[in-house]
C-alpha cells in the first residue's frame, strides 16, 4: 500500500508538472505550427526574477506573482522579437529566430548575472513532509500536483467556454479560415504567447522548487521534456499534449523503480527507445488532434 | 588558376602574420587560454579564467617573468570539446607558449592535445579525472587538480578513520567521467578501510527526482552512517533535500562539486547541516598565508569577491606557470615540462609534486575538507591520504 501510494504520487506530481510544460509548447505549435525554442528560457527569466527578489523581504506568493508576470511578458516579447517580424516568410527563419532570441536570454543572464548557480527563495512548506498511508512525501509534490489539476481545469474551461478560447481552437484548426470570419490573427498569436509565458512561470516554480538554485541553462532540461512530450501526444492536439507528459512521468517513474543497478545507467536509452516504439505505432502522436497542417 | 593564386596569397599573409606574432612573441610571454566562458562549463572556466587575470597583472606589476609581460588570452571554448581544440589550435598560432586547458577532462582535454601536438605544455585548471594524465595526452601536459584518487580516497578516510563511520549509502551520477570515478575510488578506499558499503545506487543528472532512490534507501530497512554523493551541479543540492526531508539525516560526503556558494545557500540552515565535502582549497587565511592577499587583490580588480575558491585554480595554474618559466629559463616545451616534473610548488590550492610522464604526472597534492554548518561553509583541515587507489 505504502509502495503503491508513493509510486502514484511520484507519477502524478511528476506528470503534473511535465503535462504543464508540453501544454505551454503546444499552444503556440497549435497555432503557429512553430516549435518556440525559446520555451525554455520563459522557464529561466521566471527563476531569475525569483533571484533577484530574494533578498526584497517580500512575501513569497507576491515574489511568485511577479515572476510569472515576468515570464508572461518574457513570452510576448517572444511573439514580438522573435516570430512577428519573420512569421509571414519561411519556417527556418522562425527557427532560427526563436533559437537567437532562446540564446539572447540565455547569455543575457551569462553576462549581466553569472554563469553560476544563484538561490532562489523558498517558502518554508516547499520542504515540508506529510505521511500518507505510511509514505513520507514532500508537500510541494502534492502542491505540484494541486497545480496541474486546478491549472488543466482552469486552461479547460477556458478553450470551450470563452471567446478568447474558441477563437484560438478555430485558429488552430484553420488559421485562415478563422481570419477570413473575423478573428484578429495578432491577438490570437499574443495571447497564445502570454499563456504559454504563464504555464512556464508557473511550471518553472514548480520545478526550480525542487532545485533551490537558478542557472542560465535551466531551461533545457524542460524544453526537452515538453517536446518528447508532445511528439508521443501528438503535436496539434492539446490533450495529446497532457497525455504525453503524464505517460512520459510514467515510463521514467517506472523504469527508475524497476531497472536494476546496471541497466539503471542506460535508463534514457529505455525511455527514448520507448517513445519510438510508440511513434512506430501512432507516428502522428497518441492524439490526432483536428485535421490541419497549414501554417500560416 | 584564379583559386590557387588567392590561396598562395592568403598563405603567404598567414605566414606574415605568423612571422609577425613570432616577432612580438620576443619580448613577451604569451599564455592561451582555452576556458569556457559560456555553455555548461561555464560555472567551473569562468573563476578560473578571472583568477588567471588577477595573476597576470600581479606578475606584470611586479616585473614579469624572467624580464617579459606576460599576455593572457582566453579565446571562448563554449563548452564544447571541438571548439576547445580548435580554440587551442588558434592560440597556438596566435603565438601562444604556454596552454591553460579548462577545468575537466572530457572539455580540457582537447586543448592538451593541441597542446602537445605543439610541443608547449598544457595545465588544466581543476579537471581531476586520472584520464588527465601524461599517459594519454602526452608529456608536456598537466593538471593543477589531485585526481579523484586522492580525493576519494581523503574522502573514504575521513569517513572511516577519522570519524568512524562504518557503513556508507553511496549515490553515483552518470553524468561524467568525473562524478562516476569519484564514486569508484571512494568505495575502493572505503573498503580497504574495513568499512561497508550496504547500497550503491545511480542517479541522472537532470532528472530533479530522487523518490525512487529513496524507496530503494527505505526497503533495505537500515540507515547508513554516511552518505557519499557523487553529483553535479544544482542535482547535488536538490537530493540533499530530497533525502534530508525525509529524515535521513547521516552525514552527507562528495567531492569539489559541492564547493558552490549558491548550493550552500539553496540548503540554507534548515538543511546545510553535516554536509562535507573534499576540494580544492579553502579562501581563508587557515588555507594559505597569501589568501587574504589574493582575495584582496580580486577584489580590487574585479570589483568583488569571489563567489567560489575555484578561483585559485586559475591563479594558481598562472602562477604554476610562472614558477616552472623562471626556474627552466624559457618557456621551451621540454624544459618547462622537465621543470614542473622537478620542482615543489606551494600553491593557494596546496602543496604541488608532480610524479614524471612513465607515473602519468600524478599531481601528488593535499585536500582541503570543508564542513556546513547552517549553509556556510567551515573550514575542517588540509588532508593528505597515506595512500591512494590505483587510477
Amino acid at each position: 500500500m505504502t509502495f503503491t501510494v508513493q509510486f502514484l504520487i511520484d507519477v502524478l506530481s511528476l506528470g503534473g508538472a511535465y503535462a504543464l510544460m508540453a501544454l505551454g509548447l503546444v499552444i503556440v505549435y497549435g497555432i503557429l505550427k512553430l516549435v518556440n525554442f525559446a520555451y525554455g528560457e520563459l522557464i529561466m527569466v521566471a527563476g531569475y526574477a525569483m533571484f533577484l527578489m530574494g533578498g526584497s523581504g517580500l512575501p513569497w506568493l507576491v515574489m511568485a506573482g511577479v515572476a510569472v508576470i515576468m515570464a508572461v511578458i518574457a513570452g510576448i516579447a517572444t511573439d514580438y522579437v522573435a516570430f512577428r517580424p519573420v512569421r509571414a516568410k519561411s519556417v527556418t527563419a522562425v527557427l532560427i529566430t526563436s533559437f537567437a532570441f532562446s540564446t539572447l536570454l540565455q547569455n543575457a543572464a551569462l553576462l549581466f548575472i553569472s554563469p553560476r548557480p544563484r538561490p532562489v527563495p523558498l517558502p518554508d512548506i516547499f520542504s515540508q513532509t506529510v505521511t500518507i498511508f505510511g509514505a513520507i512525501t514532500p508537500v510541494r509534490n502534492l502542491i505540484t500536483i494541486v497545480a496541474a489539476i486546478v491549472l488543466l481545469a482552469l486552461f479547460a474551461w477556458l478553450m470551450r467556454r470563452t471567446v478568447l478560447g474558441i477563437a484560438m481552437r478555430a485558429a488552430a484548426t484553420n488559421f485562415t479560415m478563422a481570419r477570413m470570419l473575423g478573428v484578429p490573427a495578432n491577438l490570437i498569436i499574443t495571447s497564445a504567447f502570454a499563456i504559454s509565458g504563464f504555464l512556464a512561470g508557473v511550471v518553472g516554480l514548480l520545478w526550480i522548487g525542487r532545485i533551490g538554485t537558478v542557472v542560465p541553462g535551466i531551461g533545457l532540461e524542460p524544453l526537452l521534456v515538453a517536446f518528447i512530450a508532445t511528439v508521443i501526444g501528438g503535436m496539434r492536439s492539446m490533450t495529446g499534449a497532457v497525455i504525453g507528459g503524464f505517460l512520459l512521468a510514467l515510463i521514467d517513474t517506472t523504469l527508475n523503480y524497476t531497472l536494476s543497478q546496471e541497466l539503471l545507467k542506460f535508463r534514457d536509452a529505455f525511455t527514448f527507445s520507448l517513445v519510438i516504439l510508440i511513434l512506430l505505432w501512432r507516428p502522428d502522436g497518441l492524439i490526432k488532434g483536428p485535421a490541419s497542417g497549414q501554417r500560416t | 588558376m584564379k583559386t590557387s593564386r588567392t590561396t598562395l596569397l592568403s598563405t603567404a599573409a598567414a605566414l606574415l602574420l605568423l612571422g609577425s606574432a613570432a616577432q612580438a612573441a620576443d619580448d613577451k610571454i604569451i599564455i592561451g587560454g582555452a576556458m569556457s566562458l559560456t555553455g555548461v562549463q561555464a560555472p567551473l572556466d569562468t573563476p578560473g579564467v578571472k583568477g588567471a587575470e588577477v595573476a597576470v597583472k600581479y606578475l606584470n606589476d611586479n616585473g614579469g617573468v624572467l624580464g617579459k609581460q606576460i599576455e593572457f588570452i582566453n579565446i571562448d571554448g563554449k563548452s564544447d570539446p571541438v571548439t576547445v581544440g580548435n580554440v587551442a589550435v588558434e592560440l597556438i598560432d596566435k603565438g601562444a607558449q604556454l596552454i591553460m586547458a579548462p577545468c575537466d577532462f572530457d572539455f580540457g582535454s582537447p586543448a592538451g592535445r593541441e597542446a602537445q601536438e605543439a610541443g608547449i605544455v598544457g595545465i588544466s585548471t581543476c579537471a581531476s579525472d586520472p584520464l588527465y594524465s601524461s599517459w594519454s595526452l602526452g608529456d608536456k601536459q598537466f593538471t593543477l587538480s589531485m585526481w579523484n584518487t586522492t580525493m576519494g580516497a581523503v574522502a573514504a578516510d575521513f569517513a572511516a578513520k577519522e570519524k568512524g563511520w562504518k557503513t556508507a549509502y553511496v549515490v553515483t551520477d552518470q553524468f561524467i567521467a568525473y562524478t562516476k570515478s569519484l564514486s569508484k575510488y571512494f568505495v575502493e578506499q572505503f573498503k580497504a578501510d574495513g568499512g561497508e558499503v550496504i547500497l550503491e545506487d545511480t542517479y541522472t543528472n537532470g532528472d530533479n527526482n530522487f523518490s525512487a532512490q529513496i524507496a530503494r534507501l527505505q526497503a533495505l530497512g537500515k540507515k547508513p552512517d554516511v552518505i557519499f554523493l557523487s553529483s553535479y551541479g544544482q542535482d547535488i543540492g536538490a537530493i540533499i533535500r530530497a533525502l534530508r526531508e525525509v529524515g535521513y539525516d547521516a552525514p552527507v560526503l562528495g567531492g569539489d562539486a559541492y564547493d558552490d556558494p549558491a548550493m550552500h545557500e539553496a540548503l540554507g540552515e534548515k538543511f546545510g547541516n553535516n554536509v562535507y565535502f573534499v576540494t580544492h582549497t579553502w579562501m581563508g587565511p587557515e588555507a594559505h598565508p597569501d589568501m587574504p592577499k589574493f582575495i584582496d587583490l580580486y577584489t580590487k580588480m574585479h570589483g568583488e569577491a569571489p563567489d567560489t575558491s575555484f578561483v585559485s585554480t586559475g591563479w594558481d595554474t598562472i602562477m604554476l606557470m610562472a614558477d616552472a618559466i623562471k626556474a627552466a629559463g624559457s618557456t621551451d616545451g621540454a624544459a618547462v615540462a622537465k621543470a614542473l616534473e622537478d620542482g615543489q610548488f606551494k600553491l593557494l590550492t596546496g602543496d604541488l609534486d608532480y610524479g614524471t610522464a612513465e607515473e602519468g604526472h600524478v599531481p601528488n597534492k593535499a585536500a582541503v575538507v570543508l564542513e556546513l554548518k547552517g549553509g556556510k561553509p567551515t573550514f575542517v583541515g588540509w588532508r593528505k591520504p597515506e595512500s591512494i587507489p590505483a587510477p
